[in-house]
């Protein structure tokens, strides 16, 4: 049956050019929402060097001193000589520096990384391997990038500009950090583990994307707001007082230092906001229109209320979360941190306000699309190959909605359908949505969300409630992670299962149960490796052909059977977690000590009842280290091909194939056809030699088809990769798991391997996610691709990322949501973890290709996050154009 | 062997996720080969009852291996295409070509199934449709494989799968009649209301030069339909015009199920005042009162290139919305429910 049906004719996306199909209209954003989003698409990423110069003056002044309270200083002095700035019309006030998109580089993270190229930091940086993913990552070429110098802005890291006039004192400030920063302390360690020639060998090839310890140390991970929530920070600071008289000269004594620690940085953050109050007050007195002359003396009472007290409405609460979101996100380079089930942690302030005729429906729609356009103005400063190759330039702030409450019931609100609302009219990338999909969510919920995921903004993604709840029970059950409790997750990042709990809100003495995160960056650890890569250096018994360079001692084995391959094959990347494990570990060992998170450490439970930072396992799950991994539908594709072709019906050598594949089967490779998509390929004048061979590797079975043999393949490696995870052991000597999202590594880690036995050409980017087929290769349509997908058990797994694209008119009107809803929830049932959808025209995006400037809001779904097109680098551009894209005739 | 393996259907083509055939979501099987041969036809691979080639100029290498393994000769090159003898290709059944092919150049569009392996895909969908969704035998006419229509039918309602089927009509009465019991739902499509402006735009001799399949026996199926073979005879397709008419009075009294009309709108040719209204009496006097109209389109453009035939329909422009909301409210005026295009309630 499967034969036959494979050869059939697929017709999706055979539209001529002339009928594009536009993406099905939404209604208009709010008057003050639409002034906030074209500023914010004006704006450029921008650099500001305030921040790391106090922090490193203070920490400079207080050598000697206990690290942690060092840390807390010099955090408060940053906190405290940041710039206010506040725009006008503004709901929400405050960001991350003096600028619209503002950010700033952590040198005590790493000082290398960002230094020009020319200077000596960053040509060591490069001699150690650790820069090969910058320089096979692309940046997008528009929207807010400084891709280039421009007058006395300079570039940095491909993205950020940089005033040529603060050039000198972010090298200054760099230069200070050398030999002190994590990454530097780290690497110094990093070389005690045996066999650590290995693990530079791997980065260099880019079988490993990045190192964990100094680039994205936190993040990965979902906020929580209920301290400052029910307390407000006076009475915070009073508690610490008072654990500190409890522990003072008791054993333990790292608690006396954490509680101070979290004094001082809680100083710093009040004095922080009580700058912008001042701001706000000085806006005031100088502005004559009278209803934004009051609208800042409202904002500077509801900062200066902040500063102290906990919040007295919605309004203020919402604040009051952006505040500690920012000043989070000021701690550490961050991607991926989540604000949770905001809809649900404020609803109780809402339906107060609602109740008291305080706000209303219209008013709360502003405010969110305010809230959208704060989220989306947050940038991330950190290396080319972190931005543009792991994060496409997102911070991934995922906003979770539905789910279950604490008793098992509906999770979903009203509140919760207004922020869908929001998402709908002002559709920016950031908060993405994320729709915890229960059985128990009232279908009127799920339509709304439907409603949403059809306009084309790729969120909500659709992510398994209880799905996820079985992967926390079965892999936080030892910290004592109980069904109740499970269900208080949330996505924490693009994709990652993150662990909540359940606090008791009280508002006029009444108890609300509000779920938040409790546990630090889940995705941690081994960060991404790349499958295909290391099928190929088994094929060539552990050199990477690509630059010649040794990565393993020879496997060993003759290859000459199957089993031999698949088992050479999981020889090396057993060896390569091995390395990567014990390597990352050392780096966050060097992070918690150089570098402790006092502000999260202050939000997660139980991290304020045991004194202890999130380093010092203070919060109540720890067990968040992770093996990432990268193509591996072109993996399973590979080992299909080479199965069938090489071993059962012996058509080829094994090493006929390993000289297709440094052919590279006759074709140009993508850097010189300057498309990254395997469809625009071009073949040379020994194309002939190859033709049969890569045909027969191309028709091989591929994953995606509900075909047996391949469907075999990929749940052999499932069932066996998120065992073996299990394996290894974090810094926190807790078992690591399997977490299998892409994010946008596919488009780099593609560009450094040679073509694949699947027939992948040399260069070309990888499959995305986990579950995805590769582009073009699923041809007997959507259901045939769930089954291939769910062909093994998704609990196993921190997640599965499950791409599609589908044309406009498919899900078309009335009908069209319902029957998109029924879509979607027989994937989840099946037991996907999740689906996200990019509803557009592949035309309409090789427009936007060519003509960015008219598509500057564009927005599309790359794997896990929304992003503009124009923020996303040509690999990655390709890579979507190229996704086969469901559309019924 | 049981009947439902043996018998065998030939099928162009298998959708899961089809959304605008029927309610829900819904697994369209095409059957290949039809009774008429329209103008506008959108899916031009589904007219001949036979397997055929298709080829596409763009991915062609010309490295002439399909030329050299054809055993009967039936490819020919002629400057940068190839000519493909429909005549020969009709009556094969090995298509060495499409093996020799590297390029990814040629595909074969026709394949044939039992009743039991199509079967074995919709249980795989059925877990994804929904509560409302089911099948749909489209094509080409399923009713020109009635033996075979009749089993998947059945088969399918048996297992308490919604069935629906699309029809162009132009089949003897007794290829449809015996699976009425096993169906829930019809579309039956309407085209003109005027015999002879029907006959112009269906009539094979408006292409001319394409599907000259010349074996009234052929090896793989055998059509209780006269009219397949015996296409170039204008006689028997002009009685068409009365057959399509007669088999829908048929049905809109002895189905039980739902009968929805299904008109194409093609600009110039069926869209006047005058020919609405004919249809709106016609549909009125079976007694039923539904009708989905669809507005005529360009995408099968690159199947006639694929096939190496002339395309036609670019010589019809495609309705505007006005002129399609014209035609809705003057069925709607004249009693009848109206839907266009995919925007149904169902």
């Amino acid at each position: 049956m499967s034969d036959i049906t494979e050869t059939h004719i697929n017709y999706y996306g055979k539209q001529p050019a002339d009928l594009i199909e536009e993406r099905e209209t939404k209604r208009p954003l709010t008057p003050r929402a639409k002034v906030a989003r074209d500023l914010y698409l004006e704006a450029k990423s921008s650099v500001s060097l305030e921040f790391p110069y106090w922090y490193t003056r203070r920490w400079e002044e207080l050598d000697g001193e206990i690290p942690i309270t060092r840390r807390a200083e010099a955090m408060k002095a940053g906190f405290m000589h940041l710039t206010p700035a506040i725009f006008p019309g503004e709901l929400l006030s405050m960001g991350k520096a003096a600028f619209l998109r503002g950010s700033f580089p952590m040198p005590w993270l790493s000082e290398a990384f960002f230094m020009a190229a020319e200077d000596k930091l960053y040509k060591e940086a490069q001699e150690s391997g650790k820069l090969t993913a910058d320089s096979f990552t692309t940046m997008g070429k528009g929207g807010g990038n400084v891709t280039k110098s421009i007058g006395k802005v300079i570039s940095i890291a491909g993205k950020f500009g940089v005033r040529v006039e603060e050039m000198p004192i972010m090298i200054e400030v760099a230069k200070k950090w050398k030999d002190k920063s994590v990454d530097d302390v780290g690497h110094k360690y990093e070389q005690l583990v045996p066999g650590y020639s290995e693990k530079e060998a791997l980065m260099r090839s880019v079988i490993c994307m990045f190192d964990s310890g100094y680039t994205l140390p936190q993040g990965r991970e979902v906020m929580n707001y209920y301290y400052p929530l029910q307390f407000g920070i006076d009475d915070l600071i009073n508690q610490c007082r008072e654990s500190i008289a409890e522990v003072a000269g008791y054993p333990d004594m790292d608690r006396l230092y954490f509680f101070r620690a979290t004094i001082i940085m809680l100083e710093g953050l009040q004095h922080w906001i009580r700058n912008y109050s001042e701001e706000a007050l000085f806006l005031a007195s100088i502005e004559t229109e009278e209803k934004q002359k009051s609208e800042y003396l409202e904002m500077a009472d509801r900062l200066d209320w902040i500063s102290s007290k906990p919040p007295r409405s919605f309004h203020d609460a919402l604040q009051m979360i952006w505040t500690f979101h920012v000043a989070v996100l000021n701690e550490d380079a961050i991607s991926g941190l989540s604000p949770g089930r905001v809809g649900q942690v404020l609803y109780p302030f809402w339906k107060r306000d609602i109740k008291n005729g305080v706000i209303n429906q219209e008013k709360t729609i502003e405010l969110l699309e305010c809230m959208r356009v704060k989220f989306t103005e947050i940038d991330c400063f950190a290396s080319m190959g972190v931005v543009g190759g792991v994060l496409s330039g997102n911070t991934f702030n995922n906003l979770c909605i539905g789910g279950l409450l604490k008793d098992g019931t509906s999770a979903a609100n009203e509140l919760e359908m207004l922020i869908i609302e929001a998402g709908i009219s002002c559709d920016t990338p950031q908060p993405t949505l994320s729709m915890l999909y229960d059985e128990k969510l009232p279908e009127e919920f799920l339509l709304k969300g439907v409603e949403c995921t059809k306009i084309g903004t790729g969120y909500p993604a659709w992510v398994n409630n209880q799905g996820a709840m079985e992967f926390l029970v079965n892999n936080y059950g030892h910290e004592g992670m109980s069904i109740e409790e499970a269900r208080a997750w949330a996505i924490g990042g693009c994709l990652e299962t993150s662990p909540g709990s359940w606090a008791p809100l009280e508002l006029d003495g009444e108890i609300h149960w509000i779920p938040g995160g409790s546990a630090p960056a889940t995705s941690v650890g081994v960060h991404f490796l790349s499958l295909p890569k290391i099928l190929e250096v088994t094929l060539f018994d552990g050199m990477d052909m690509r630059s010649g360079q040794r990565i393993f001692p020879s496997h060993g084995y003759k290859l000459n059977t199957y089993i031999e391959l698949w088992q050479a094959f999981r020889d090396y990347f057993s060896r390569a977690c091995h390395v990567l494990t014990l390597t990352n570990n050392i780096q966050h060992d060097a992070w918690r000590k150089i570098s402790p998170s006092l502000i999260n450490s202050m939000l997660k439970p139980d991290c304020l009842a045991k004194g202890k930072d999130i380093g010092q396992m203070g919060s109540r799950y720890n067990t968040t280290f992770n093996i990432e991994s990268c193509g591996t539908a072109n993996l399973v594709n590979s080992l299909a091909a080479l199965k069938q072709n090489v071993y059962t019906e012996k058509y080829y050598s094994l090493d006929e194939y390993r000289s297709a594949l440094l052919a590279n089967f006759g074709y140009c490779t993508a850097q010189e056809t300057g498309s990254y998509s395997l469809v625009d390929q071009v073949p040379t004048d020994n194309y002939h030699q190859w033709k049969k061979i890569h045909k027969q590797s191309l028709d091989a079975p591929k994953f995606g088809n509900d075909n047996p043999f391949a469907d075999a393949i990929m749940k052999e490696w499932e069932d066996w990769f998120c065992e073996m995870a299990h394996d290894y052991r974090s810094l926190y000597d807790q078992p690591m798991y399997a977490c299998q999202i892409s994010v946008s590594t596919h488009g780099p880690m593609g560009a450094v391997t040679l073509a694949g036995p699947d027939g992948r050409l040399c260069g070309t980017t990888f499959s995305d996610g986990s579950v995805s087929a590769y582009p073009g290769t699923d041809k007997n349509g959507p259901y045939a691709l769930f089954n291939s997908a769910t062909c093994w058990n998704h609990s196993l797994s921190q997640n599965s990322q499950l791409n599609m694209k589908i044309h406009p008119s498919v899900v078309k009107g009335r009908q069209g949501s319902r029957k998109f809803l029924e879509l979607i929830r027989a994937y989840l049932r099946k037991g996907g973890f999740h689906v996200q959808f990019n509803i557009v025209d592949s035309r309409m995006l090789k427009q936007a290709q060519a003509e960015p400037e008219k598509y500057r809001s564009l927005l599309v779904r790359v794997a896990g996050f929304t992003q503009y097109w124009v923020e996303l680098g040509k690999q990655i551009q390709d890579e979507v154009i190229a996704r086969t894209e469901y559309e019924e005739l | 062997m049981a009947r439902t393996e043996l018998i065998k259907g030939i099928l162009f083509d298998i959708q899961g996720f089809s959304v605008h055939d029927g309610p829900g979501c819904r697994t369209l099987v095409f059957l290949k080969g039809c009774s008429l041969q329209c103008a506008w036809c959108s899916n031009p691979e589904g007219i001949s009852p036979y397997p055929e080639p298709l080829w596409n100029a763009r991915k062609c290498t010309y490295d002439m291996a399909c030329v050299t393994a054809c055993p009967s000769d039936a490819i020919n090159p002629d400057a940068d295409l190839l000519i493909f003898d429909k005549t020969k290709c009709g009556v094969c059944s090995s298509f060495e070509c499409i093996n020799a092919c590297c390029s990814g150049a040629l595909r074969l569009a026709g394949y044939q199934l039992s009743v039991d392996e199509i079967f074995m895909q919709i249980t795989r969908d059925r877990q994804y449709w929904g509560p409302d969704g089911g099948v749909t035998l489209t094509g080409g006419e399923p009713f020109l494989q009635p033996k075979f229509t009749f089993d998947l039918l059945k088969r399918c309602y048996d297992s308490y799968i919604h069935t629906a089927v699309e029809t162009c009509g132009n089949v003897a009465w007794q290829n449809i009649s015996p699976a009425l019991p096993f169906l829930d739902w019809i579309f039956f499509d309407l085209k003109h209301s005027d015999p002879e402006k029907h006959q112009k735009m269906t009539d094979p001799g408006y292409k001319s030069g394409c599907h000259k399949i010349q074996s009234k026996n052929s090896p793989i199926l055998q059509f209780s339909n006269p009219s397949i073979t015996n296409s170039s005879n204008p006689s028997i397709v002009f009685n068409s015009h009365q057959r399509i008419l007669a088999n829908a009075r048929h049905l809109a009294s002895e189905f039980k199920g739902r009968l929805i009309f299904r008109m194409p709108v093609i600009p110039g040719f069926n869209d006047d005042a005058e020919n609405i209204a004919a249809t709106a009496r016609f549909i009125l006097e079976t007694g039923r009162n539904e009708i989905n109209i669809l507005p005529v389109h360009h995408l099968g453009r690159e199947k006639y290139n694929l096939l190496g035939e002339t395309y036609y329909t670019t010589e019809f422009s495609i309705p505007t919305k006005d002129n399609l909301y014209k035609i809705r409210d003057q069925f709607i005026n004249s009693g009848i429910e109206c839907y266009i295009g995919s925007d149904t309630p169902f």
